[in-house]
């Protein structure tokens, strides 16, 4: 038997109302790369933070080369050698290149700061990427490729028999790839076990040996050497086939009907560039992107939250400057139900009848400011059917309510004020399967009554399920756009080339 | 060094100390020279460093995200405390000090302690605290005034000089030479400030923000102490009244000073710069024969108009950055070296 670099069995977590993690295993044998792949929200930065002491599991065993051990903060995890690129940017912005490098264990002579070790330390770091930044750089003034490379180096610091590599090539472009996977060769022939999260899957099957692949929390393939499978089984066995062939329904958009909203060659505060769009009544319209792409900071602008420094933004057919999302929705009839939803979609001390008629007030209003109560409920009540939201009572607070039917209150909301428009972001995440059936059947059936309706959405099955057309967006910019056939295998790979597509040069 | 000078002038440092030159020449063209009088200067020296310690001892706070708001209530108990103990129990000057610095220090601790182990925001806390101590500062000390000529040697040091510099601003000034090396020199240090800047980023490091909060009010605690020691040297008596007006200038200084209220940086510099200010506004007080009230005035609007002009200087980054990021996709992509401000790209 090889003894396992690292060996994670049975592992499980959950949170309120979501099982993060079920029973997942995984081994990583010294000198492989190993893939751990999955859709987002499939548990994988949930494991990576296990494994890494930042949060703990509430059932399972990790061992470390053969000895049960108990990694119960990130200060264990790093003494027991495991080093971690993270997914998200955890510098320290108002700290030089070098202290970031070498935080996790700052060089000292007694309590002092060995500043010349610090520097020294950076620098082997740095040159490990080939990388020529002065380590007395501050943070702040790198770009965010740059950021992500000095990420890179942080987890290149301590001695590590065990590397996680938490999506670190997404916001990077191949040339900067290519500077990590020199480094993971390297580090592969010194016998360290390297676990590399990617959606990027040509980097996968050219860096790494085996795979495991998780679904909803669950490891559907584990530890099984990449070779064995094609390309094509992967994405399947990610995805999950039952999911990506839901029945869709036959829907037929008007698409000589002039579009509801209509931006044209927009740039925005917020960085987008040149960026067009259009969207119909009866549409369902997909922006799809990898997460940082810019798709939320768009929604933004077109509620005014952002400004558009120069292109159009018309509403049915006419220009329109939106300053705020109280004139948004008022005077344009664009509602915009977030991705947050605990934190900015419902009142969570509020009961369900203030949830949904927070938007509608104003018409509701008797005389000197006092809302009507029986009008309030029923409207309410209408909603609450047609949406089949799952309450004991009006009074119930939100914040008691299960995640989709919450969600639904945050959608309930916008259409009570009648909205012609409606932005929904990310509206299944931490949802599970059969409410999410529940939630595309409600879109399409809003879309069938003639909303217009702009989805956005980092599950791809998702997209290739909802939308009617779907738009690509990379790095703030518009990367092309497909007429949606609901066929996974082919619409996923002509999504997924679009979004490695060079941008246009203008 | 030519970074450090650059650094200076594009902090607000420069602006602080010009404004106070100014105000000094101000003061002493308007006082006919009485300003720059050996007596006039030492007063204005010796009443220095209680403002500077107590900004320093917000600017802890602050650094890693918190605030005190017992800072008042923490000097005052502490100098009734000893002083009480000196005149009552005829407890000797000596031991006198190390309790205005105990009480400080252990004060500041069980703030940073209630803070961590109930997870109550430390607005509340200290709130709380800064109610409980000035309730026990009354207890002990109700109406009297306690004269100083309980603690004679201690006044004696309240009135010594070097060079005619008052010895207690001397104090003060090397109090903040030490906690400028402490954040800047110290891994404990960094680590407060890591924890100040971004404590998700600091926990993956393996940092303990629970430490560091409570280091910070145990910090921030000892020197609210060594300001009521100050006071003890100081004043001609203790009272209730002692801490009572140190709340708005312990804010006041790190603020000016280019303290962020977000966590995460310290200005030593700045905030003793801007203890300076505030000082000379209240000399301007006494000199013109102002109303109080009237330094109350202009402190506040002055912290109103720094806060406001930090919040213009952050919309006004954000908005650099998105136009950044609009130029990038022309030229060669997000990683073109023009993003980087410094040049120091790959």
């Amino acid at each position: 038997m090889t003894e396992f670099a690292l060996e994670a069995v049975g592992v499980s977590k959950s949170f309120p109302g979501v099982k993060a993690l079920d029973n997942v295993s995984l081994r990583l044998a010294p000198g492989e790369v190993h893939a751990l792949l999955g859709e987002n929200g499939a548990g994988k930065s949930t494991l990576i933070k296990i494994l890494t002491g930042a949060h703990t599991s509430d059932t399972g065993t990790i061992s470390l080369s053969g000895v049960v051990s108990d990694i119960s903060s990130p200060s264990a995890a790093m003494a027991a050698g495991i080093g971690v690129v993270h997914q998200e940017r955890n510098v320290i912005r108002g700290f030089t290149v070098g202290e970031n490098i070498v935080m996790s264990r700052m060089p000292r002579r007694g309590p002092r700061v060995d500043w010349t070790a610090v520097r020294s330390e950076a620098r082997r770091c740095l040159a490990m990427l080939d990388l020529d930044i002065d380590p007395d750089t501050p943070m702040a003034a790198l770009s965010s490729a740059q950021t992500q490379l000095v990420e890179i180096a942080r987890g290149l610091y301590t001695e590590t028999k065990v590397l996680l590599l938490d999506e670190p090539t997404a916001s990077i472009s191949g040339n900067e790839s290519d500077r990590l996977f020199r480094v993971v060769a390297r580090l592969k022939q010194e016998g360290a076990a390297i676990l590399f999260v990617s959606h990027k899957l040509e980097e996968v099957f050219a860096h790494c040996d085996t795979v495991t692949v998780l679904r909803d929390g669950k490891s559907i393939l584990q530890s099984e050497p990449l070779s064995a499978h094609s390309r094509d089984e992967i994405v399947d066995i990610m995805v999950g086939r039952s999911l990506a062939s839901l029945e869709v329904p036959t829907r037929s958009v008007d698409r000589s009907a002039p579009p509801v909203l209509e931006l044209e060659h927009v740039n925005t505060t917020a960085g987008h560039h040149d960026v067009s769009l259009d969207l119909r009544a009866g549409e369902v319209l997909g922006l799809y992107g990898l997460v940082g792409a810019g798709r939320t900071e768009l929604a933004r602008a077109i509620l005014g939250l952002e400004r558009i420094t120069t292109g159009t933004l018309s509403v049915h057919g006419s220009t329109a400057s939106i300053k705020s999302v109280r004139q948004a929705l008022q005077k344009y009839r664009i509602g915009y139900v977030t991705e947050n939803r605990k934190e900015e979609g419902v009142f969570l001390e509020q009961s369900i009848t203030r949830n949904i008629a927070v938007t509608v007030w104003s018409n509701l209003e008797k005389a000197f400011g006092f809302v009507s109560g029986k009008k309030e409920r029923a409207l309410v009540d209408s909603y609450v059917r047609d949406l089949d939201i799952r309450i004991s009572s009006q009074d119930q607070l939100a914040g008691q309510l299960s995640g989709g039917n919450q969600q639904k209150v945050s959608l309930a909301k916008w259409l009570a004020a009648q909205t012609q428009i409606l932005i929904i972001d990310e509206p299944t995440v931490g949802i599970d399967v059969r409410t999410k059936r529940s939630f595309y059947d409600l879109i399409w059936k809003l879309a069938d009554d003639g909303l217009a309706i702009l989805l956005i959405s980092s599950d791809l099955a998702e997209m290739v399920t909802l939308a009617d057309r779907i738009v690509v967006m990379d790095r703030f910019a518009i990367t092309g756009e497909v007429d949606n056939t609901h066929d996974y295998d082919t619409m996923s790979q002509a999504v997924i080339r679009l979004i490695h597509a060079e941008l246009p040069v203008s | 060094m030519k970074r450090q000078a650059l650094a200076f002038a594009r902090s607000q440092n420069l602006t602080l100390a010009v404004i106070i030159v100014l105000g000094v020449v101000l003061l002493g063209v308007t006082s006919g020279g009485g300003f720059f009088s050996p007596v006039s200067v030492r007063t204005f020296f010796q009443f220095l460093a209680v403002p500077i310690l107590i900004g320093l001892a917000q600017m802890i706070t602050v650094a890693v995200g918190q605030l005190n708001l017992a800072i008042g209530s923490i000097g005052g108990f502490a100098a009734c405390l000893a002083g009480v103990m000196m005149a009552d129990l005829g407890v000797p000057a000596v031991l006198g000090v190390v309790v205005t610095l105990v009480v400080g220090a252990v004060a500041g601790f069980i703030n940073g302690w209630l803070v961590v182990a109930t997870r109550i925001n430390g607005f509340i806390v200290t709130l709380a605290t800064m109610t409980i101590l000035s309730g026990a500062q009354y207890a002990i000390v109700s109406t009297r005034t306690i004269s100083s000529t309980n603690w004679a040697p201690i006044a004696d040091l309240g009135k010594a000089t070097v060079g005619g510099i008052p010895v207690v601003f001397i104090l003060a000034i090397v109090v903040a030479v030490l906690v400028s090396l402490a954040f800047n020199h110290t891994v404990g240090g960094r680590r407060l400030l890591a924890s100040g800047d971004n404590s998700h980023a600091a926990a993956l490091s393996g940092i303990s923000n629970d430490r560091s909060v409570i280091i910070a009010h145990a910090a921030s605690g000892l020197l609210c102490g060594v300001a009521a020691f100050i006071s003890l040297a100081s004043l001609s008596g203790v009272n209730t009244s002692v801490g009572g007006d140190w709340l708005l200038p312990s804010f006041a200084a790190p603020i000016i000073g280019g303290v962020a209220l977000t966590g995460g940086t310290v200005a030593i510099l700045g905030t003793t710069l801007a203890a300076t200010v505030v000082r000379l506004v209240d000399s301007a007080r006494a000199e013109f024969q102002l109303a109080p009230a009237w330094v109350n005035f202009v402190i506040g609007a002055v912290v109103l108009g720094t806060v406001a002009l930090g919040r213009a200087r952050e919309v006004r980054d954000s908005r650099r950055a998105g136009a950044a990021r609009a130029k990038a996709p022309q030229t060669t992509g997000p990683t073109s070296p023009g993003q980087a401000p410094t040049g120091a790209a790959s």
